[in-house]
């Protein structure tokens, strides 16, 4: 022990009052794979924190130096009241925790901390730093656990959220206080839209730019490393938090990490800021969970999930919120992911979460496979409430291309059984396949609202209908570096007004018609 | 929960509430009849066993002290929180504990009182050294 230390200890010797009361115990009874029972704490409550003494019989040397890894308090979550104790699950290492152990109730509720000085940090589902950037100083602590705001608190969703993914904002537009479910095969690019998205948030004023909170559970921690070292190359990382519960750590924190997640969001949302909340995946949530009920041994369901299997995902989206301006106008925006098997949306957790959502942006495998990415089954994805927070611009420019890729499908699916094609059909294969090029979108390169209208406008008055479609993404990418470069004024006016006016459109058919002549080689389909 | 440990247990609710151990065990012991289970009835002793063992270790009270010595003026050092806790002093065992370095530390019926020495010079580390 250095010299420092021990002056200190002198010093807090000198001023030390002891602070000794009656607390309320119990004793463990059995521990195994996470879970422990404990015998006593008759007057603990569902989802209190109790603390596992370790010193207990040990020497004073020892307990000054706990076991590797064992550093800090050891805690715990009542997760079962029993007639004869209690069950609980362990918030760390196991292996600490024996039989005959004391265990001390706190009294406290789960809650983790939250403000401005995690934005930027990794940390755990217990709101603990991971990042080796050291302790936060000043935080607030939030309740993981709470119950959401009712009807009178909230508004309509009516300010959209810009994911910066053409195919999204155009046709499955989002809105701040949505729940927008991401639902895919693995490797399809979900993840991929959910950190684009956040990335694109660069593009808002700072003042309205939301929060965003990624939650990994069950993530490999490689992958969550990556996840990081993007958003810090992009610059989102200021305004993100990332709570990570990888696959390592016990189901109980990745059980909790997205109850974490949603409750550093609301402390933003209360404050009247935007927040966008990621839970990158539900599904292993829902697997971690199972896991912890049968230990619990609570009676098992379908597929071995417990009978709250449903509560689980719908209180945890149901504190996503548009709040009125009463309460500050603060938004929570969830966009949860889950994975699918196989294609087949139709299985338990899916069909639950999608009902719980305000509509579901379908990847297709068989799509990513074929090299359109993102892989949106414009199909299948729907956006519930989202049409009404889309700008009056993009409406102007999107309404019908829905519609035009729905035929193009039909007529794809068509085309591989006739030879001979009428000219109106021909024409609109050929204009769907430049659609579905000018849609593609290379991950990390979220494009700006008033870009996206730009281009969309462009594909509206078939600009490419002449570009052979091999050369429709270089045509594409030049086109909005000329815009941006000699129309950047109207730009900013279509960002600012929402809408692309008479006049605006004027000034486009003039961008347009002058890119046109300047890139003339682009225009000789091939 | 398992089915020996549900018959234990009310066993053990049927004698708490006053019922005489001869009657309930043979009223536990109709019930076991009537559905075919007599075969649980090893189990059921065993978990009943270990109800009881539980419930003895619960209400058991203990003063741990660092020495013999201090062992003779705990008590009467303790007897606030006896009357806090509703603890009898005819009740309590006194075991010595080096650990404790000195002071004393009360466990029992579901309370803790950690008043040793080792608990404050924990508490003086850890402030300082997380500090």
């Amino acid at each position: 022990m250095d010299s420092v230390t021990v002056e200190r200890i002198i010093k807090e010797i000198e001023h030390y009052t002891p602070k000794t009361g009656v607390e309320h115990v119990g004793r463990v009874t059995s521990v195994g794979d996470g879970v422990v029972a404990i015998d006593g704490l008759s007057r603990a409550v569902m989802g209190e924190i109790i603390e596992f003494e370790e010193t207990a019989g040990k020497t004073l040397e020892k307990g000054m130096n706990p076991p590797a890894g064992g550093a800090g308090s050891l805690y715990g979550l009542v997760l079962n009241l029993e007639e004869d104790g209690v069950r609980a699950t362990i918030l760390g290492d196991s292996a600490r925790v024996n039989e005959g152990m004391t265990v001390k109730s706190t009294g406290r509720i789960l809650s983790v901390p939250s403000g401005d000085e995690l934005m930027g940090r990794v940390v755990s589902a217990l709101g603990e730093p991971l990042d080796g950037k050291g302790p936060f100083k000043k935080t607030t602590m939030m309740p993981v656990e709470r119950e959401s705001y009712g009807v009178i608190d909230r508004k309509s969703v009516s300010v959209p959220l810009q994911t910066g993914i053409k195919a999204i904002d155009s046709m499955i537009p989002i809105g701040r206080g949505q729940r927008e479910l991401i639902i895919g095969d693995r490797s399809t690019g979900k993840t991929t839209i959910a950190i684009d998205t956040i990335i694109n948030q660069k593009n808002e004023p700072a003042e309205k730019r939301p929060i965003c909170i990624y939650v990994a559970i069950g993530q490999k921690e490689s992958k969550t490393a990556r996840i990081v070292a993007q958003l810090t190359e992009a610059g989102a990382m200021p305004y993100t938090i990332i709570v990570d519960a990888p696959a390592s750590a016990p189901a109980a924190l990745q059980f909790l990490a997205p109850y974490a997640g949603v409750a550093m969001g609301e402390y933003f949302m209360d404050k009247g800021r935007d927040v966008l909340v990621i839970y990158d995946d539900l599904s292993k949530q829902a697997t971690a969970y199972r896991q912890l009920s049968l230990l619990l041994r609570r009676p098992p369901g379908r597929e071995a999930y417990p009978g709250d299997i449903f509560y689980l995902h719908s209180r945890l989206l149901e504190r996503s919120a548009c709040l009125s301006e009463e309460k500050g106008g603060g938004s929570l925006t969830a966009l949860p992911i889950i994975e699918t098997q196989d294609g087949d949306v139709a299985t338990y957790i899916p069909t639950n979460v999608i009902s719980i959502t305000d509509g579901q942006i379908f990847l297709d495998s068989s799509l990513f496979n074929k090299g359109i990415r993102p892989a949106i089954d414009v199909g299948i994805s729907v956006s519930r409430v989202g049409s009404s927070a889309q700008t009056k611009a993009m409406k102007s420019v999107a309404g019908t291309l829905r519609l035009v890729l729905a035929q193009f499908r039909e007529l794809e699916a068509f085309m591989q059984f006739a030879q001979d094609l009428d000219k109106t059909t021909a024409e609109r294969i050929e204009s769907g396949r430049r659609m579905v090029e000018i849609l593609k979108q290379r991950n990390g390169s979220p494009i700006s609202v008033e870009k996206q209208v730009a281009v969309l406008y462009a594909a509206d008055k078939k600009f490419f209908a002449d570009v052979a479609i091999a050369r429709v993404s270089e045509t594409e990418a030049l086109l909005l570096e000329f815009v941006d470069g000699q129309y950047s004024k109207e730009l900013a006016e279509i960002k600012k007004s929402g809408i692309v006016s008479g006049e605006l459109k004027k000034k486009l058919d003039r961008a347009l018609e002058e890119f046109r002549l300047a890139h003339k080689e682009l225009f000789a389909k091939a | 929960m398992t089915m020996e440990q549900a018959y234990a247990q009310a066993l053990w609710k049927m004698i708490e509430a006053g019922r005489p151990p001869q009657s309930a065990v043979k009223s536990v012991h109709g019930a076991l009849e009537a559905r075919g289970r007599l075969g649980l009835l090893p189990r059921i002793s065993r978990a009943f066993s270990r109800i009881a063992n539980r419930a003895i270790a619960r209400d058991n009270v203990v003063i741990y002290v660092a020495r013999e010595k201090d062992a003779k003026h705990v008590l009467k050092e303790a007897a606030p929180i006896f009357a806090e806790t509703g603890i009898e002093a005819k009740n309590v065992e006194i075991r010595i504990d080096e650990n404790c370095i000195g002071g004393w530390r009360l466990e029992g019926k579901e309370a803790l009182y950690d008043n040793s020495y080792k608990k404050h010079l924990l508490s003086v580390y850890n402030r300082v050294t997380k500090a």
